[in-house]
């Protein structure tokens, strides 16, 4: 069943329009990932899921219903812009924030002590958020956007600003609430992210949905221009071989080629294994970043 | 429903918590005490029994009998005469501090009067002199009359102070307001405009800037999605009132402390204002006004407070409403002296100047009953309008960031968003 379905949304803003006409769904224990570049109207589409704006036309519907102020309860927001109030203590604001949701207090002062503990920072409880390092800070607000269980779970660049151990605490948490069957509307600039947790994504480019689908797909539909190939010695000669376009040799050995095509590969391995043992080879898939840069730059 | 209580709890709650709060009002309560018991503290330190001062034995005998006679009348003398040889004995008396300072005489021919002279180590007009002054005057008609050789009758009736009673007539009732009643009804519109004033100034900022702290702090885009913009700026408004409400329960606490010492009994009295002759009409015109006059003003800060994204900025964009503030106070100063100057009833009209100017005129003056009803109906109309309007505002502002908007670009951000 799909949680949330956005059905050809509009939303102007005088006369410049900041989303055009944009349809996805996103089904339970689904992470979708919404991908654009700056500006391009991503954060538009996130309020307007979270009804802090109406839609100029079209619908969206939540577990089938459309937006009322009952639906708040089960949306779980985690804001691009942090914020928290700095003086006050983590276990108030947090249960604020989870009271305001509609969850009860003692419910909600579990629920903290349960996700602290989970983060191993139960010592956060009673702290003012302005003692606490940014990282820190990060999984307080994390933690805001989830307490209160939310059935569809908004992630507005989750992993910005976190060093590389907590970007994977956070991302086996958000793994975790997926299997457990939360909806999750992901939008990052990391590509790497979305290529280890999405499904399906939509790419934004000035407002208008430009690439749509399961990422497997949209692969597909981009050849594979990239060859991987390391010997022990050097390779010479690669630039002559057919279909080779252009050829940079990496600092730590091995050599990445530009191809016209993925059957230019089979040349390129014959040619590298007459001069010597062949310790890697590979025909790339085109990554995400790739293909978002080739669609969004060539819109441009 | 019940998230309105939850931002209201949360709001009062943090105020509560926060020491600049809770020092303030400790400060503020010890102050008034100690303001109050001021005087009382000052005649304690003062020395004991009366002013010491010296005359040479001989001189004007008639006109220091005649102070003598007026000093011994008094309960608590304020001075206390004491003889000398000679002038130089009483310099050197007065320099070794053993009194106040002497008196010497000059005669005068005109008036058959000694000019007198008060010799003191202090400076003009201070220590004993003003009671000397009106003691020497006493002596000179003592003795004028004393020479007329008229009857104790005579000289009783001449001694009487003359009495002059003020009545405010009211058109509705026959009996008029007693001086009592005036003195209470100045006192309080007094208090209710100072109250209403402080309460305006100091938790209008408060609330504008607390909104604006949120949004600066981005806490406000979870806040957003959580609970419905009015809801949140009603339950901020209604908690920081509840908050206000209680420091002046404290300080009244403080003051009816003081009023409750013994020294200070006769404090109220001095000052005209009997608290039973309180009118029980004006005291629930107080609340009314009280009430109307804050949420007016509340909502209109927390309107402000939600367009500026930052709070170096909210100085300068609550300035309008400051001075509004300000000119209702000091137009209310004016009318407490003159409450049917056509200024203030054209002014009790304005909703802005309402709460202080149709109290004080219903205090003071003499309004007709419609004027009161048309006031109050127009004042009940824009804190409706206005808190509608600033909540509009507020679902717009608080998710435009960056420089202040334009009134265009609210305008059209206010016409987007649903309340």
């Amino acid at each position: 069943m799909n949680s949330l379905i956005v059905e050809r949304v509009v939303k102007n803003y005088g006369d410049k329009t900041a989303v055009n006409g944009l349809s996805f769904e996103v089904s339970e224990g689904e992470i979708y990932g919404l991908l654009g570049a700056n500006g391009a109207g991503k954060t538009t589409t996130m309020r307007m899921v979270l009804g802090l704006i109406l839609p100029d036309a079209g619908d969206i519907r939540y577990l089938g219903k459309p937006y009322s102020k009952e639906q708040l309860s089960m949306l779980g927001y985690l804001p691009e812009e942090r914020g928290m109030y700095p003086k006050i203590k983590v276990s108030d604001q947090i249960i604020y924030l989870a009271q305001l949701r509609g969850m009860s207090r003692k419910d909600a002062e579990q629920n903290l002590k349960i996700w602290l503990d989970k983060f191993q920072v139960p010592e956060y409880y009673n702290k003012k958020v302005e003692e606490l390092s940014k990282g820190n800070q990060q999984k307080i607000q994390f933690i805001a956007a989830v307490i209160h269980r939310p059935r569809i779970l908004i992630l507005d660049e989750a992993f910005s600003g976190l060093d590389p151990v907590n970007v994977e605490l956070l991302k086996a948490t958000v793994k975790e609430l997926r299997d457990n069957g939360t909806s999750i509307l992901f939008s990052t600039h990391r590509m790497e992210h979305v290529e280890e947790l999405c499904r399906n994504i939509t790419i934004m480019h000035k407002s208008n949905p430009v690439l749509q689908g399961p990422i497997k797909e949209i692969k597909k539909r981009f050849p594979q221009e990239r060859v991987i190939v390391a010997s022990d010695g050097t390779i010479d000669g690669l630039e002559a071989v057919a279909g080779v376009n252009r050829v940079i040799r990496h600092e730590h050995g091995g050599y990445e080629l530009k191809v016209q095509s993925p059957e230019a590969g089979q040349a390129i391995l014959r040619h590298a294994l007459a001069q010597g043992p062949v310790t890697k080879f590979e025909v790339m898939e085109p990554t995400l970043n790739e293909i978002f840069i080739k669609t969004v730059g060539e819109n441009q | 429903m019940n998230s309105i209580w939850t931002v209201m709890a949360f709001t009062m709650r943090n105020k509560l918590r926060s020491k600049a709060f809770i020092v303030t009002t400790i400060v503020l309560a010890v102050l008034l005490v100690v303001v109050g018991n001021l005087p009382y503290i000052l005649s304690k330190f003062d020395s004991n029994g009366p002013a010491a001062v010296g005359y040479v034995e001989g001189q004007q005998p008639a006109v220091i009998a005649a102070l003598q006679k007026y000093y011994s009348a008094q309960e608590e003398p304020e001075v206390a005469l004491q003889a000398y040889q000679s002038e130089s004995v009483l310099k050197q008396t007065l320099t070794d501090g053993n009194i106040d300072g002497y008196l010497t005489f000059v005669d005068d021919p005109v008036i058959h009067f000694p000019k007198t002279t008060y010799n003191s180590d202090s400076a003009l007009g201070s220590g004993a002199f003003p009671s000397l002054l009106t003691g020497l005057q006493a002596a000179k008609n003592e003795l004028v009359v004393q020479d007329l050789g008229i009857t104790e009758a005579q000289r009783t009736m001449l001694a009487a102070p003359v009495e002059l009673t003020p009545v405010q007539v009211s058109s509705g009732d026959d009996t008029g307001k007693t001086q009592e009643e005036q003195g209470t009804a100045i006192g309080l519109t007094y208090v209710l405009i100072i109250l209403l004033f402080m309460a305006v100034m100091i938790t209008g900022q408060l609330i504008a800037t607390e909104i604006t702290a949120e949004k600066s702090s981005r806490v406000m885009e979870i806040l957003v999605t959580s609970v419905s913009p009015l809801k949140q700026m009603f339950g901020k408004i209604i908690g920081t009132f509840l908050i206000g409400l209680l420091q002046i329960v404290v300080l009244l606490g403080a003051l009816l402390l003081n009023l409750l010492q013994p020294q200070n009994a006769g404090a109220l009295e001095t000052m005209g204002v009997q608290l039973q002759s309180i009118d029980p009409a004006l005291v629930a015109f107080a609340v009314l006004f009280y009430l109307t006059g804050f949420f007016l003003y509340a909502t209109l800060f927390a309107a402000v407070g939600s367009i500026v994204s930052r709070t170096e900025d909210l100085a300068q964009a609550v300035m309008p409403i400051t001075l509004i503030t300000v000119v209702a106070f000091y137009v209310s100063m004016f009318g407490l002296t003159h409450p049917n100057h056509i200024l203030i009833v054209i002014c009790s009209f304005i909703p802005f100047f309402t709460p202080f100017l149709m109290f004080l005129r219903i205090g003071l003056g003499d309004p007709a009953w419609w004027e009161v009803v048309l006031a109050i109906g127009i004042l009940l109309a824009s804190v409706l309008l206005i808190g509608w309007i600033s909540a509009k505002i507020y679902r717009a502002g608080v998710l435009m960031y960056g420089k202040k908007p334009s009134m265009k670009e609210l305008f059209k951000a206010m016409k987007a968003y649903k309340v």
